[in-house]
């Protein structure tokens, strides 16, 4: 059922007015951002209010030629309509930006950064094109918001004005609109030419389940048909950031943490991984995509969705894996984004309901425990100024409700039970083990990819809480460079003999401290390390994955030797470090952290949201059923295959396929 | 007679006539120029919007002039059919509007707005007449008053650039007069609608040697007007005349000259030629469409490595209208309706985007893109409306430049020409390139002190080495006065008028505007495009 209603539009506009009410009144910080916290209400509040409606079966629509008979195109029209599928994403974003607002105007304040008014204007902005992403009716209306976000987010990007974030910022402009204007695009000029030839006429609306000229069309014109599906995917996988379309991400964290949080790991990426679903959903339809035959040489027909999931699959790997060698904890999280990003497109790709169901959940799931991090992350840098992890041993004294909020982000990311990023996960492992066949090897790179990222998060969480400024471990897989670091304790006799004697230890730390400032000059041939060292490397949680040359590396160098880091000498760090070389002044202070309750760690405009955001990714691990989102991504997948979810139950992949193919 | 009939004789003599009477009126009053054109184009304007009104009921309107009553093959007409209604409305409204910036921006003078008016009559004639020699004359007075217009800057380069017009654009003309030729000789008839409906078909479709002579024919008239619309490689004359030409004329020219010479293109190519004789000719869509995005691909790389921001925008419109003929060569509906509105849009965009070159100049020393650096902060208004230009010009929605865009795209992907269609997509990150350029420049860099060409004190202090500690000194106190000085070269917002504002403002949101009316475009134009593909 479809109703007419101002509300989508409303939804859209209401910050596209917040960004002019910013920038009138520039002179007054609390009115600016009262403006950015009255937008965010109201949007969610708007968003909200069609909720239920939307449960229920009704379709808002807004149409541009139908309320002001203007026609946006010839043939197409603008269309904003709020489906269950963009009620997701509009929930989400709108929800999160309520407390990103707060946190922004903390973290700007905090820092005293300049251009303020034009930050909260661009956010205000790409909130507004984010929503009406969401709400898009058709590949136009997608494509205009799409490209409009590209352009409001960019200021963002470039913000310090320094070459780093003008480089940044370049790089973003390519990728995006080479992902937008040109894929993008391309593939929806390529839909709209394809279903001109069919009897049905030229339509690029999106229908539940795929577009039905299109499957006409795609009949007639495979060839064609495929080349648009790849084309719509590429444009909306640069913003998703899937390889190898994503290195624009890593380097746009030189924005502002509140952008890194809300736009580059929920509203920006996620509108990419949103329109993945769109795409696989709404235009060509999971029955579609699995029976238009891609035949590879060598290896036979393969469904469309098989080169993606692929891809996916790869890129949450690779992503993991380069996420571990990244010493600066926004670069790190960057690269965590880009792999769970992954997680929703491989979900989606697999066309199993349930794998589907997982996807979309992951949206709102990701988005919960990775805006945690993010905050924290941002935190930690207002009040610490510290952006590398091997700066933060011992910071769990400075900042603990910070750390432990990012310790449940963290573990929400793994997939650990009663965090939210577990029941997205289970549904795509289900999914995946439901399809059978070739597909194993998908589910066994998501279950891959969760332990790589514990071993990527979590040194982050123990260097913060178990180990002291004095005290804490060498972290080779970024401290060395790739394949080890050639150096030897060989002739050392101070920490030969260190081992059992504890009343040494003293000493020996502060010999090694003066040591490791000259470790330049002190590289030796490698030498066998005792068996004793070998076994502790091993034992010390280092992860397994690693490619083979640092896994040699940790043999060689015990991990777990005590080797306090001479301040300032991050020159031999891994590459990562010489682009943010002039932000180096963080880790602890003179005499340590100072130890500070959870009250008094920063600013109410941070702790509050980073509390309440935490809380949200507990809220949808522990009780989903409770939390609006599953809900919605049940109520997606069961409109898109014409199942109730009961009934999929019970069904074979074989069967599910049947009732598509209807 | 109806009464829009009657106004289209007078559309073109009208102006040509006021021309006279600034330089009269000058033997009495200095400065009246600005007062007869101003009350001339807004006349022209109002003109121009009740012809098009009627051409919205009736679909075409058509004067026969001299008496010649029936279309015979040499009687000249003029015609106001959709595409040529639209293209009038273009140039009395940027006529009109400019004077906005000229009032205050110059250039001033009884002469200069003499040729203004002459450009403008010759540019509607351009537009209206229905007949090919007669497109010629008004080829050649478009031409003039370009000369004119161009040469009244100050400057040497102002002259060069004038002659190298005069030169190229004439060897334009006159390859284009060889074509009409050829054309008469084949056919025997100058008429555009005669030639169209009757003579070319007929020829078409008989062969033998009038078919070698009308495809010589095209060949002159194509390569005649791939000069006078500055197509790569014979887009010289352009830049030089964009960059040397008054900031005050810039806008005109760069809106008008070259898009009036493409519609005439379009009008010879699709009414006279017709679609038949375009697709059966071997190789002709394969050349057309190679010129257009191989402009594409060169205006834009050109326009990239520019420093000067005038001759970079000059780059731009080469390309911008590789994207037109190259959708005039994909010769389906959807195309040429794209390429009609890239037309349009890129006059409306190019326009505004010299006003803002020739504000920024006058209120901020800026002509150089390194100069632009910190202009968001210093002048936010004339940054915006640059800004918001240039991402017109991207083709990012909604926007002028997005609308044309997409039916050229569509139209080539009609066509199945794969390679145009690629390259036309590729032109969004090839426009990026110059414009990001440019954003980046205003937005993200901070201003930083004129450098002054000469090296302060360096001229005197050269030849006594055993002052050089002084001169050091010397050096650093000159620095500072001099920094005052390019301070004050900068030049201040004090000399933009509020009149420029408002028409800089209102070109970046028409721009914008425009960008919803891709529909209504269709839907005008549908009589004139479903006319030439049946």
């Amino acid at each position: 059922m479809t109703e007419e209603s101002v509300l989508p539009l409303a939804a859209v506009l209401v910050s596209a007015v917040a960004m002019v009410l910013i920038i009138a009144s520039y002179r007054y910080p609390n009115v600016r951002e009262g403006w950015s916290v009255l937008a965010a209400v109201a949007k969610f509040g708007i968003v909200a209010s069609m909720l239920p409606g939307v449960m229920d079966g009704t379709v808002y629509e807004w149409s541009l030629s139908q309320s002001l008979g203007v026609e946006f195109l010839a043939g197409i029209d603008f269309v904003l309509r709020a489906d269950p599928l963009g009620m997701l994403f509009a929930m989400l974003a709108s929800f999160l930006w309520i407390f990103t607002s707060f946190y922004a105007a903390g973290y700007m304040r905090g820092l005293d950064e300049h251009a303020q008014t034009r930050f909260f204007a661009s956010f205000a902005a790409s909130l507004s094109t984010a929503i009406g992403i969401a709400f898009a009716g058709n590949l136009v209306t997608i494509f205009i918001f799409y490209e409009l976000l590209s352009l409001v987010t960019y200021p963002l990007v470039a913000h310090n004005e320094d070459d780093e974030a003008r480089i940044a910022g370049r790089k973003y402009l390519t990728y995006t609109f080479f992902g937008g204007g040109v894929f993008l695009l391309a593939g929806t000029v390529l839909v709209y030419w394809l279903t001109s030839l069919t009897t049905e006429g030229a339509t690029i609306a999106f229908e539940t389940g795929g577009i039905t000229a299109l499957a006409e069309a795609a009949q007639l014109e495979p060839v064609f048909a495929q080349a648009a599906f790849y084309l719509l995917i590429a444009g909306f996988g640069v913003k998703a950031a899937v390889m190898p379309l994503h290195s624009w991400l890593a380097d746009a964290m030189v924005a502002p943490t509140p952008v890194s949080g809300l736009l580059h790991a929920v509203a920006v990426v996620k509108s990419g991984a949103f329109g993945v679903a769109r795409v696989i959903l709404e235009v060509f339809g999971p029955g579609l995509i699995h029976d238009l035959p891609l035949s590879v040489p060598a290896i036979g027909e393969v469904g469309l969705n098989v080169p993606v999931a692929i891809l996916a699959a790869f890129t949450l790997t690779a992503a993991s894996i380069i996420a571990m060698r990244k010493d600066h904890l926004k670069r790190r999280l960057a690269f965590s984004t880009t792999a769970q990003l992954s997680y929703i497109v491989l979900g989606l790709s697999i066309l199993h309901p349930y794998a589907i169901l997982g996807a979309l959940f992951h949206i709102p799931a990701h988005a919960f425990g990775k805006l945690t991090l993010f905050f924290c992350a941002g935190a930690v840098h207002v009040e610490t100024h510290t952006d590398y992890v091997s700066e933060m041993a011992g910071i769990g004294k400075r900042m603990p409700l910070t750390m432990s909020a990012f310790a449940i982000g963290a573990a929400g990311m793994a997939g650990m039970p009663l965090i939210a990023g577990f029941v997205s996960k289970f549904y795509m492992l289900i999914g995946s083990g439901s399809v059978g066949g070739g597909y194993w090897i998908f589910a066994s790179a998501l279950i891959l990819s969760g332990i790589l990222n514990i071993a990527y998060l979590w040194p982050v969480v123990y260097t913060a809480f178990f180990e002291s400024e004095e005290r804490h471990d060498a972290k080779p897989l970024f401290e060395f460079p790739p394949g080890g670091k050639r150096e030897s304790y060989f002739g050392n006799e101070d920490l030969a003999a260190d081992g059992g004697e504890p009343s040494e230890s003293r000493r020996s730390s502060s010999e090694l401290c003066s040591d490791g400032g000259e470790r330049p000059h002190d590289e030796g041939q490698p030498q066998p390390a005792d068996e004793e060292g070998e076994k502790e490397a091993k034992g010390a949680g280092t992860p397994e994955a690693t490619d083979e040359e640092s896994g040699y590396a940790v043999d060689q160098y015990p991990s777990d030797t005590d080797v306090p880091l001479p301040k300032g000498s991050h020159d031999d760090h891994a590459d990562d470090h010489h682009d943010h070389g002039d932000h180096h002044h963080g880790g602890p202070p003179a005499g340590g952290w100072e130890r500070h309750s959870p009250f008094s760690e920063s600013t109410w405009l941070m702790i509050v949201p980073i509390s309440v955001i935490a809380v949200g990714a507990v809220t949808l691990g522990v009780i989903p059923d409770y939390a609006v989102f599953l809900d919605l991504a049940t109520y997606i997948v069961e409109g898109v295959f014409g199942l109730e979810l009961s009934e999929i139950r019970e069904m074979s992949w074989a069967e599910i396929l049947e009732v598509m193919d209807e | 007679m109806s009464n829009a009939e009657l106004l289209l004789p007078l559309l073109v003599a009208v102006p040509i006539l006021m021309a006279a009477v600034p330089i009269a009126l000058g033997l009495w009053f200095d400065r009246t120029g600005w007062s007869v054109t101003a009350l001339t184009t807004v006349g022209l304007f109002a003109a121009t919007s009740y012809v098009a009104a009627t051409v919205y009921e009736t679909g075409r309107e058509v004067h026969v002039l001299g008496g010649w009553e029936e279309p015979q093959g040499i009687g000249i007409e003029l015609v106001a059919d959709p595409f040529s209604a639209l293209i009038v409305l273009l140039v009395t409204v940027t006529a009109a509007g400019l004077l906005a910036y000229t009032r205050t921006g110059g250039p001033r003078g009884n002469t200069f707005y003499a040729g203004y008016l002459l450009l403008v009559g010759g540019l509607i004639g351009l537009s209206l007449t229905g007949d090919v020699f007669n497109m010629f004359v008004f080829l050649e007075i478009v031409g003039l008053g370009t000369y004119a217009m161009i040469s009244s800057g100050d400057g040497p380069e102002s002259a060069v650039a004038a002659l190298k017009y005069l030169i190229l654009g004439t060897v334009g003309a006159s390859l284009y007069l060889i074509g009409v030729g050829f054309l008469f000789m084949a056919t025997g008839a100058l008429n555009i609608e005669v030639l169209g409906t009757e003579a070319i078909p007929a020829i078409v479709e008989e062969g033998g040697s009038d078919l070698t002579l009308l495809r010589a024919a095209f060949a002159f008239i194509f390569v005649g007007f791939a000069l006078k619309v500055a197509q790569w490689p014979l887009h010289t004359w352009q830049p030089d005349a964009y960059q040397h030409a008054p900031d005050g004329v810039t806008p005109l020219i760069a809106a008008l000259v070259s898009t009036v010479s493409a519609y005439a293109l379009g009008r010879v190519m699709f009414t006279a030629f017709g679609v038949e004789f375009l697709a059966t000719t071997p190789y002709l869509q394969e050349i057309v469409v190679t010129v257009g995005a191989v402009s594409v691909v060169a205006g834009s790389t050109l326009a990239v490595v520019q420093q000067d921001v005038k001759r970079m925008f000059a780059y731009s419109s080469v390309s911008q209208f590789g994207l037109v003929i190259a959708a005039y060569g994909a010769l389906t509906e959807t195309a040429l309706v794209g390429a009609i509105i890239h037309l349009i849009g890129h006059g409306v965009m190019k326009a505004g985007l010299f006003v803002a070159a020739g504000v920024i100049a006058i209120s901020y020393g800026a002509r150089t893109v390194d100069e632009y650096a910190g202009l968001a902060e210093n002048r936010p208004l004339a940054a915006g409306s640059t800004a918001i230009l240039l991402i017109a010009l991207i083709g990012i929605p909604p926007s002028a430049g997005f609308i044309g865009k997409w039916y050229i795209a569509v139209g080539a992907i009609q066509a199945e020409l794969w390679s145009i269609a690629a390259v036309i997509f590729l032109s969004t990150m090839l426009t990026l390139a110059y414009a990001a350029r440019l954003l980046e420049k205003m937005y993200f860099t901070p201003a930083t002190p004129v450098e002054s060409p000469h090296p302060p004190g360096v001229a005197t202090d050269g030849g006594e080495p055993n002052e050089g500690q002084e001169s050091s000194s010397e050096h650093r106190t000159d620095g500072g006065v001099l920094a005052n000085e390019s301070r004050f070269e900068r030049g201040s917002p004090d000399a933009v008028s509020l009149g420029m504002f408002i028409l800089l403002v209102g070109i970046a949101i028409s721009a914008v505007v425009l960008g919803f009316a891709g529909g209504l475009f269709f839907e005008w134009l549908e009589p004139f495009t479903s006319e030439v593909f049946n």
